[in-house]
């Protein structure tokens, strides 16, 4: 009851607040009225002073009532904020630079932040996320690697930590449609893997056990939109039949939307995969992912994983000798997400600078303003304004500062979600990443966040002059009314940190553009103008076996080599710069490595002599793959430069002999050539490879690669009607080398910009807030610098007064940004290619640039100094 | 002050405003004059903290206000008790007795000495 009669009250002060001043007004003057009459009554000379004096002072009296209110805070805060809005808009250049620097500094945050959460931190859209794992092998080298069939039936039958486990491998298909056959993403899987995912079908069913066995009628699980794009609706699709690879396979089930990609890459099509019985460790490249048991830990299960692999793998010694390799559990989200920390850290780490530079910018504003407004805060306290009323003056007006710099970093934040797929399109999730109401509130908090710590500046020349206040009105003159040497400091300290804040961004920068210089000039060894290819799949042609497959690739480049205008054809396993196709171990037989240790592993393209015409490869030393190095020939390889130089370094590599694939009953490979470098590890990578015939390693994905003089629309064109006349039913999917070479290098580029954006902004707001100190000072100190011109001081001896003392700031801030910079080395180091992290030239180039950026920002300062005319200054000091 | 005028013991205030108002409801100045009065001209009410002491009361609901004409014809501000004002007079008034009775308590004892 009585809560709701002081809310009644305290609301009505609010709304009718004019109408009960009236009325309080009126009353005051009708007691004061009734006084002044009973005075008169008793006698009084004076009968309206008394009455007057009886009351204690109307105003005061009206205060009082007012403070009884019980509405002063709200009150105050709304006048506050009037009065904060009005001084600000009074200083419009100081307001759009305070609000721009702070709000476009938070907005860059925000949305770093946003994507950091949606790619690495939020969970997965799978029941129960925590306890998907991804198995992986672990090398004794510290490597990771896929899985082969011996690993996922082991795993299958005997691991007891994980509920469910299953095996994917991701395959490019043919789709055979009336139009001709289209590419589609498709992935061959065990029923395990859906399990373990706990994914439902929106129709009909998933793969189960029964269709993986050997000999198991084909059937085919359609994502959602494959199956609205074949069948018009995924009712429709079930229980009808497409053609994939040339093989009529059942539609069985249809997909969630959703699910278009399942722990993996967007797949429209899964087929069952097919568990034979294994003959040896390999060929690897499937994925296995489990779900832990209720109440297993990571360890438990790394640990039975463990005792798995000790079992299992020495059974399987012939074929892969290393015993130090292990089965591991690898909790999924890192497995999938894990490589996105470094671009992330590297953006988080970029944006937390600026965002620190900012703040230590705005602070450096507020306290030039609010040493300039020193004389105002005086004649505020001299008319009685507490200490404590100006400070929540100059708090609010923080606060009003960032309000709208809220509505600046919102807008900026939104801005930077849109980019965030054009500027980091590789990293995973990117495309999901969205502005939400979140986002807005964590703009807002981080912004008044930003606001309170800014405030604590001025707020810290209030704490140091309060009392001293009427003192300082009395010298007069704002010009001459000087900071404490306590407030100067805090300015030197900020501007140093600004200095300090920017100088790691700036080498980061450096560093990166160094990198992305090194790699772009990076010798490619080969000419990508004119180089097409196209990447085809036999991997689910049906009854395809060595034979069958030699015989395809043969008939294939034969057509290919009849096209006009394309002077070069040939077929490969890999193509260059960062395609890794197929990776093998080996084992040198005059070296080996230790018994039971990890072998080495290369690049191990299968090719046709007509690919190194294609690519302008050349022959170094031995000779080439000929017609008799075929597939019941002693097997040949021929070894990349860097790879002979790794492994014989003072000998020619021609006729060493190795054992390929850890397979100690199988025939020796004898090396027969050395040839140029091309690149299969992406641009930052070694250039080793060990080519081999394609005769012998005939395989199922290959790439058909032209050199041409046709362009690409009419090469593809041609190429495609070459394998249509092969083989009707096989899609293929169209690369051209230059856009390869030029993705590769996407991401170091793209990096470079964005941290090359933030140190633009952090070498800018050091400039800003050194300008900005150094001009406030030359103004303050206008009356001794006009005594010193008078006296006989140069102009330029006044100029080299100023641009020391900003300088000072300058060399001081790089000095401990250099060792800023020291400590992110750790970071950036991983993202740098050719250059070292802590490289001294690095650090010497973005020394001098900022040097010369601060004595830039102090020179204008340091000229408005030299034009300070003695008498002026003198008279109006 | 004048001697034979005490200032209003701090809180009492209240107690005698609530007083004064359930005899009749009355205008601000009426209410310093009736406690002059009723108290003997023993307490002077500080005009200056009366109007605020209103304020709390009103916010508090024991009191409402509202403009009529006065007696000489002029608009003045009036207040009354409402039935939560009642309660807190009672209320009050229960526990000034409690305390008065007490303090009466402890001067009539009297020093050992002055028995002897």
């Amino acid at each position: 009851m009585q809560m709701v009669s002081e809310l009644r009250e305290r609301l009505r002060a609010i709304v009718f607040r004019g109408r009960m001043e009236r009325e309080l007004e009126e009353e005051l003057r009708f007691h004061l009225e009734h006084e002044t009459a009973a005075r008169r009554l008793a006698g009084s000379a004076e009968p309206e002073r008394e009455a007057r004096l009886a009351l204690g002072g109307v105003e005061r009296v009206k205060e009082a009532v007012r403070d009884a209110r019980g509405v002063r805070p709200l009150e105050t805060l709304v006048a506050d904020i009037r009065f904060a809005l009005r001084s600000l808009r009074r200083n419009p250049g100081f307001t759009v630079t305070v609000v721009l620097i702070l709000g476009v500094a938070v907005g860059a945050a925000t949305a770093v932040a946003l994507v950091a959460h949606r790619v690495l931190l939020a969970p997965l859209p799978y029941p129960a996320p925590e306890r998907l794992v991804r198995v992986d092998q672990r090398y004794g080298s510290g490597g990771y690697g896929t899985l082969s069939l011996v690993e996922i039936e082991a795993v299958t039958a005997q691991a007891r930590s994980l509920e469910a486990f299953g095996a994917v491998r991701y395959v490019g298909m043919s789709l055979s449609g009336p139009a001709g056959p289209e590419r589609i993403d498709a992935g061959r899987a065990t029923a395990g893997y859906f399990r373990a995912l706990a994914v439902r079908a929106a129709r009909g069913r998933l793969i189960e056990a029964g269709d993986n066995a050997p000999g198991a009628a084909p059937v085919v699980v359609l994502s959602h939109a494959e199956a609205e794009r074949t069948f018009g609706s995924p009712e429709r699709a079930v229980g009808q039949s497409v053609t994939l690879d040339g093989v009529s396979h059942t539609v069985v089930g249809v997909l969630r939307p959703e699910n278009r990609g399942l722990a993996g890459p967007p797949t429209d099509a899964w087929a069952p995969l097919q568990l034979e019985p294994p003959t040896r460790r390999g060929p690897f490249g499937y994925r296995g992912i489990g779900r832990l048991a209720p109440g297993v830990s990571l360890a438990r299960a790394e640990g039975e994983l463990g005792e798995i692999s000790a079992r299992i793998f020495p059974i399987w010694k012939a074929s892969y000798q290393d015993s130090t390799a292990r089965l591991v559990p690898v909790p999924l989200r890192q497995a999938l997400f894990g490589y996105a920390r470094a671009p992330i850290g590297l953006f988080a780490g970029a944006v937390a600078l600026v965002v620190l530079a900012a703040v230590a910018n705005a602070a450096t504003l507020l306290l030039v303003r609010a040493a300039a407004r020193e004389h105002e805060m005086a004649v505020r306290a001299a008319l009685g304004a507490g200490r404590g009323r100006l400070a929540r003056l100059v708090a609010t007006e923080c606060l009003v500062l960032s309000g709208l710099a809220a509505l600046v970093a919102t807008a900026v934040a939104a801005a930077g979600v849109r980019l965030a797929p054009a500027v980091a399109p590789n990293l995973p999730r990117i495309a999901q990443v969205q502005m939400g109401w979140e986002a807005v509130a964590l703009a807002s908090v981080g912004c008044v966040i930003a606001g309170l710590v800014v405030a604590l500046a001025p707020l810290s020349v209030i704490a140091a002059s309060g009392s001293a206040a009427p003192a300082r009105l009395t010298s007069a003159g704002g010009a001459r009314t000087g900071a404490g040497p306590r407030t100067s400091t805090a300015r030197a300290v900020l501007v140093v940190a600004e200095f300090a804040l920017a100088f790691p961004l700036l080498v980061g920068a450096g560093l990166l553009f160094t990198s992305f210089l090194r790699l772009e000039r990076r010798e490619l060894g080969f000419d990508p103008s004119g180089v097409y290819a196209l990447d085809i799949s036999l991997a689910g042609a049906p009854n395809a076996n060595d034979t069958t497959r030699i015989e395809f690739w043969r008939k294939l480049e034969a057509r290919a080599a009849e096209l006009p205008g394309i002077p070069a054809v040939g077929l490969a396993g890999s193509i260059p710069p960062d395609n890794y196709g197929d990776v093998n171990n080996f084992n040198l037989v005059d070296r080996p490595v230790p018994a039971g240790t990890t072998e080495p592993t290369s690049p191990w393209p299968a090719v046709t002599s007509g690919y190194f015409a294609a690519l302008g490869i050349e022959l170094l030393e031995g000779r080439p793959f000929a017609a008799g190095d075929s597939a019941g020939a002693p097997p040949v390889a021929i070894v990349s430069r860097t790879w002979a130089a790794k492994y014989y370094p003072r000998e020619s590599a021609v006729g060493k002999q190795l054992v390929s694939a850890g397979c100690t009953t199988c025939p020796l490979m004898t090396i027969i050539g050395v040839v140029s470098d091309v690149h299969y590890r992406g641009l930052a990578g070694e250039a080793d490879a060990v080519y081999v015939p394609l005769a012998q390693d005939p395989g199922s994905d290959r790439y058909l690669v032209a050199r041409s003089r046709l362009g690409a629309a009419a090469t593809f064109r041609a190429l495609r009607s070459a394998l249509a006349a092969v083989d009707p039913d096989v899609a293929p999917v169209g690369v051209t080398l230059v856009e390869r070479v030029d993705a590769s290098l996407g991401d170091p580029r793209r990096w470079t910009l964005v941290v090359g954006a933030f140190a633009s902004v952090g070498v800018l707001l050091a400039a800003v807030g050194t300008f900005g100190l150094m001009a406030y000072l030359v103004r303050q100190r206008q009356r001794e610098l006009g005594v010193r011109l008078a006296l006989g001081a140069s102009p330029a001896s006044l100029m080299r007064l100023v641009v020391r003392q900003g300088m000072r700031y300058a060399v001081l801030g790089s000095a401990i940004g250099i060792a800023l910079a020291l400590l992110q080395a750790r970071w950036l180091g991983p993202l740098l290619f050719g250059v070292d992290a802590v490289d001294p030239r690095a650090l010497g180039v973005a020394a001098l640039c900022l040097l010369a950026v601060a004595a830039l920002a102090c020179a204008i300062p340091g000229l408005a100094a030299t034009r300070i005319r003695p008498i002026e200054a003198l008279s109006t000091g | 002050m004048g001697d034979d005028h005490n200032d209003l013991l701090q809180g009492t205030l209240e107690l005698l405003v609530l007083k004064a108002l359930s005899l009749a409801p009355m205008h601000g100045w009426g209410i310093a004059q009736r406690i002059e009065q009723l108290s003997g001209a023993v307490f002077r009410v500080q005009q200056g903290s009366l109007y605020p002491a209103l304020q709390r009361m009103l916010r508090r609901g024991w009191i409402r206000s509202e403009w009529r004409t006065s007696e000489h014809n002029r608009r003045a501000r009036y207040y009354a008790l409402t039935p939560a004002g009642r309660r807190q007079l009672s209320t009050e008034r229960s526990a000034w007795e409690r305390v008065s009775a007490a303090i009466n308590a402890v001067l009539e004892v009297r020093p050992a000495s002055e028995e002897a």
